[in-house]
């Protein structure tokens, strides 16, 4: 059969021209995270293992916003349940770190289904709100039940998963933990996302009747996104409290910035892709960390740039998010294709691909006109 | 024939519809509507825009939950089951807008619909599924747009587009939502023949569309549908000549 000849010829060169270098790209990121601490000094290991946690926050949130299209903007609901649930077993009934951290997983995919069930119901950006919601209420909790949850200052730091008696010795232990546990999480996004599921999410950020006249049903596979990252947000969680570099704290956990920066470091590293999120984790982090030691000093108004660090910092992601807006990832990953397939002197394939977020935009606007009756069926 | 409201029961035939009502807050837009397709016929539903055709459908297939009325697949009640459960039992659909899935490629739309209803599958991946959708692409005619975007087809071959969709749920019913609209009258012919050739496969089709003249020569039998209710039944030659229905087309033009 011809066609079937040209398709696994086609495949062959998909193969070649850009699987594999990717793929090598990955592996040599991945080698770099792991040798990295013989060259870093501690204080530039601890950055770096808050760097990689958020990075883990990064790919939760894709994993259901990205790759479904229900925008969650209130992710720190997912990471505080994890953290402060590890962090009170701990603290308050001296639960060993490793048990305490299994249930807090548990806890977070039981509070991620409780509350996803019913949220996922709704259509076009009513989800979003109620995302928006959540953490807000959450931290009222917390500050009414001050005696447990700490109120606003939070909790102090729970015992270490894994430690040694010399500091250096401890983070750099924690710096391998927090690195398997990213490999960890990429692995099972990837696969979860690059198998039928995977599938069947983009369907759903792209039309959700569509997937149901296919007789797949988008509610059950909407809500397996959500508790599948409720438990990739328990687990980052549970660990952060557990090491050296984090506490259940609202400001580290639950506030709107933590859910507004994991959805900006995804958004920049390319949403949709479980791998741009967890690049874009990192590099957002590190990023925003970089300007902030910057010990320069701006010439005219005389003051130092790491008191505009934050200032300087959110134009630098508005920029990018307005000149890349499919990400970081998919946009190297476009100019690598193109560069190969000039040196090799093929046709340059044409690339017809909309960020996710544009395609999550319009099908808010058409979930709500057809909410309105206005349907064009 | 006959335009007094029959009523119907679950063995009346394969896909049966009684007493069917949806309300959209003061709006009725079907109003007790009743009728019945029996196994292996090509039934039209006719009527001018707005006469709640597409509601109708909407309604059998899960979209809205009927404000009342039942709706009888195969013999069982499946009134107000989700659309995936109603696809599954074997009563698949296209659009009249056709959504067809704009960030894949023609025969990647229809492996999504081959693909199951199930998390932990790579079923929907494999070779063999994708040689399955190539055949169903062949079957509706686009065998050269496996590779297409369905943004860059033209209107008739998106229609296909939904149809090979359709197809790929293996329906022992397939609903049609205005599938000739906006196509010239060669296109028509080819999907009229293409219909055909599902029906002698085995497949029962109901058809709506406001645009008449393709679909008379087509179908077994027709139902008017007029401001939501049923204005007259019968045979396409009958419906051609009934004055009532001239009546509701461009006052007394003939169809």
């Amino acid at each position: 059969m011809s066609t079937r000849q040209s398709l696994v010829d086609r495949t062959r060169e998909l193969t070649r021209d850009s699987i594999a270098p990717r793929h090598l790209v990955g592996i040599v990121a991945l080698v770099v995270l792991f040798a990295a601490p013989f060259e870093l000094d501690t204080i530039t290991q601890l950055t770096v293992i808050s760097a990689i946690y958020f990075a883990i926050f990064a790919m939760s949130w894709d994993t259901v916003s990205g790759y479904t299209g229900q925008f969650s903007f209130g992710h720190s609901f997912l990471f505080a349940v994890g953290g402060y649930t590890a962090g009170l077993l701990n603290l308050g009934f001296g639960v060993t770190p490793v048990v305490s951290i299994l249930v807090a997983i548990l806890v977070t995919m039981i509070a991620g289904f409780v509350f996803g069930a019913p949220a996922l119901r709704l259509s076009g950006p009513y989800f979003a709100v109620v995302t928006f919601l959540l953490p807000l209420v959450l931290l009222q909790i917390f500050i009414l039940k001050k005696d447990i949850f700490g109120g606003t200052l939070g909790l102090s730091n729970p015992q270490s998963l894994v430690s040694s008696s010399e500091f250096a010795q401890t983070v750099f232990l924690n710096y391998y933990l927090a690195a398997i546990a990213f490999v960890v999480v990429l692995a099972v996004l990837l696969v979860v996302t690059r198998s039928n599921a995977g599938r069947v999410f983009t369907a759903i950020r792209e039309d959700e009747v569509a997937v149901a006249a296919c007789g797949i049903n988008p509610t059950k596979f909407k809500l397996f996104a959500f508790v599948l990252s409720a438990a990739v947000a328990g687990t980052g969680g549970a660990l952060y409290v557990h090491s050296p570099v984090g506490q259940p704290q609202p400001s580290q956990l639950l506030a709107v910035a933590v859910s507004i920066n994991v959805l900006l470091a995804s958004l920049l590293g390319g949403s949709g892709t479980i791998t741009g999120a967890a690049a874009g984790g990192l590099f957002y982090y590190l990023l925003n960390e970089q300007i902030r030691q910057v010990g320069w000093v701006i010439p005219v108004l005389g003051v130092d740039v790491s008191q505009f660090s934050l200032v300087i910092f959110s134009l630098l992601v508005l920029a990018l998010v307005f000149f890349l807006p499919s990400g970081i990832l998919p946009w190297v990953m476009r100019q690598g294709r193109r560069a190969l397939a000039t040196a090799r002197g093929g046709d340059v394939a044409a690339d017809g691909g909309e960020p996710p977020l544009v395609r999550t935009y319009r099908k808010y606007v058409r979930e709500l006109r057809e909410l309105r009756g206005d349907d064009d069926e | 024939m006959s335009s007094e409201t029959a009523s119907y029961s679950a063995g009346d035939g394969k896909l049966v519809v009684d007493g069917l009502t949806k309300r959209f807050g003061g709006l009725t837009a079907v109003d007790d509507f009743s009728f019945a397709v029996s196994e292996g016929e090509i039934l039209a539903i006719i009527g001018p825009n707005g006469a709640g055709k597409s509601t109708t459908f909407n309604c059998v297939t899960g979209r809205y939950r009927p404000t009342s009325g039942t709706v009888w697949f195969n013999g069982e009640d499946i009134t107000g089951e989700p659309m995936y459960a109603v696809v599954n039992r074997g009563l698949a659909r296209t659009f009249q807008s056709f959504r067809p899935l704009q960030d894949r490629n023609v025969v990647q739309n229809v492996m999504l619909a081959l693909a199951p209803n199930r998390i932990f599958s790579l079923a929907g991946l494999t070779a063999k599924t994708h040689d399955r959708a190539v055949e169903l692409c062949e079957r509706v005619g686009l065998g050269g747009d496996l590779e297409t975007l369905p943004g860059e087809l033209p209107h008739a071959g998106i229609l296909r587009l939904g149809v090979a969709r359709a197809l790929a749920s293996e329906p022992e019913m397939l609903l049609l939502d205005e599938p000739f609209a906006g196509l010239a009258s060669e296109e028509v012919d080819e999907l009229a023949s293409l219909f055909e050739s599902l029906r002698r496969n085995g497949i029962t089709l109901a058809v709506i569309d406001h645009n008449v003249r393709g679909l008379l020569s087509l179908a077994d039998r027709v139902v008017v549908l007029n401001f939501g209710s049923k204005l007259t039944e019968g045979s396409p030659d009958e419906i051609r000549t009934d004055p009532d229905v001239r009546r509701a087309y461009l006052g007394g033009e003939s169809v």
